[in-house]
């Protein structure tokens, strides 16, 4: 029966151990484990230990008095006493941090706002000063553009000016068609188109108002007499405008400025009763349109 | 008159028996710690009650109230040790009152501070945003 013996022993030093372990367990209740898990929960909270450090310290010692009642066996409503208690203090910590947290929260908001109030006014300045700025730019735009426009005027003054003095010199008339130049028959040779020294002379002249006046455009009109074949006249006339054109080109003056009808012996300048009436009648006459304006049809 | 007088004295060793006495009937009725943690107790609860605990914390202050009727009635039936108990329940009820009512004026009084900053950060965002075009 050694055996049994061997066995025996041990089960009963189990058994002793497990009835030791019952005899010694300390007294829990619920409210104290409750209150343990909110004390884990202020421990781990880091605004309770930054801002309510004493209250937390009352709260443990309420809370070590509870555990120990507890790890005394006393009975559960006084550990629940002592348990209650602690939880009370522990919310109360938990409250100061949450009210201590709050009010250093409305301190830094104050410098918050200060400083944003002092950025409001620097801002409204900044913008003051960017209007004064912007409204002196657009004075001294302003200024230039009278200076410009004073200038363009003087410019366009003199330009008139000295096309006026030109256009004296071509003889030109003004007409409600716009200032027109007769070419007369003297200016080419006889029966002929090509243009004289003199007329070459001329239309260097009006080649010049042309590149002077570069709005400008001009209509150059061929005439003849009564004499000869109409269809010869017209050709004539037309050939006589077209030389005129030709010497314009060769100055420089651009192809789409110059516009050229022969017209034969239509529009007389005269009667073709005498050979001076004639004269006047072989005749180019050059329109010159008004800045940028059509030249208008002749009636 | 000497030290050894002032010992020796028939009205000073009355005196001091009379305290004696009288320290001795206090300890072994309580009545006058319990009389005390009432007295705090009530300071307790007049504190949150001027913190506006009764609004701001109505639970906490209804159990420290009734807690303090109750003390109060221990007290009368010289129950001096459910007094204690009951005085110093009240006054954990009534702090926990009192930091709940300040706790929660403080949070409103950041929120609203918050707020302010908010509407005016967003004022001066679309001030900034009005004058960009500008320059």
């Amino acid at each position: 029966m050694q055996k049994s013996t061997y066995t025996t022993i041990p089960g009963l030093l189990a058994m002793a151990a497990l009835v030791a372990a019952c005899s010694s367990a300390p007294t829990t209740t619920s409210l104290l484990d409750q209150t343990r898990g909110d004390y884990m929960a202020a421990q781990s909270n880091p605004l309770v230990s930054t801002y309510a450090p004493r209250e937390f310290r009352e709260a443990s010692a309420a809370l070590e008095a509870a555990n120990a009642a507890a790890d005394r066996r006393d009975d559960s409503e006084k550990v629940d006493k002592l348990a209650y208690l602690a939880k009370q203090k522990i919310a109360t910590a938990q409250e100061i941090a949450k009210q201590k947290a709050a009010e250093a929260d409305i301190a830094n908001a104050g410098k918050q706002r200060d400083q944003l109030r002092l950025d409001a006014r620097t801002q409204e300045a900044d913008q003051a000063t960017a209007r004064a700025q912007s409204a002196q730019a657009d004075a001294e735009a302003a200024k230039a553009q009278a200076q410009n426009a004073e200038a363009s005027l003087r410019d366009s003054q003199a330009r008139a000016a000295a096309l006026q003095l030109q256009l004296n010199d071509l003889a030109a008339k003004k007409t409600d068609r716009g200032m027109v130049i007769t070419l007369g028959d003297v200016l080419f040779g006889t029966d002929q188109a090509n243009l004289t020294g003199d007329g070459t002379n001329t239309a260097r002249k009006l080649g010049d108002v042309l590149k002077n006046n570069p709005q400008r455009t001009v209509l150059i009109e061929g005439f003849t007499d009564s004499t000869g074949g109409s269809a010869h006249n017209l050709e004539l006339s037309q050939r006589r405008a077209e030389s005129v054109r030709n010497a314009l080109l060769d100055q420089g003056i651009a192809r789409d400025r110059i516009a050229t009808r022969g017209y034969g012996a239509a529009y007389p300048a005269a009667g073709n009763d005498t050979a001076s009436n004639r004269q006047l009648n072989r005749r180019v006459e050059i329109v010159l349109s008004e800045d940028n304006t059509a030249i208008p049809a002749r009636r | 008159m000497t030290n050894r007088d002032l010992l020796t004295s028939p009205l000073t060793t009355l005196a001091a028996c009379a305290a004696a006495v009288v320290l001795m009937a206090g300890c072994s009725s309580m009545k006058t710690p319990a009389t005390a943690d009432v007295a705090v107790s009530r300071a307790a609860v007049d504190n949150a009650a001027s913190a506006g605990a009764a609004d701001l914390a109505p639970d906490e202050m209804r159990s420290a109230r009734e807690k303090m009727a109750l003390a109060n009635q221990a007290l009368k039936d010289r129950d001096y040790k459910r007094a204690s108990e009951l005085a110093d329940q009240a006054q954990a009820d009534a702090k926990l009152a009192q930091s709940k009512a300040n706790s929660t004026k403080a949070t409103t009084a950041a929120d609203e501070i918050n707020e302010n900053i908010r509407v005016m950060r967003e004022e001066l965002n679309r001030a900034n945003q009005q004058a960009a075009p500008q320059q």
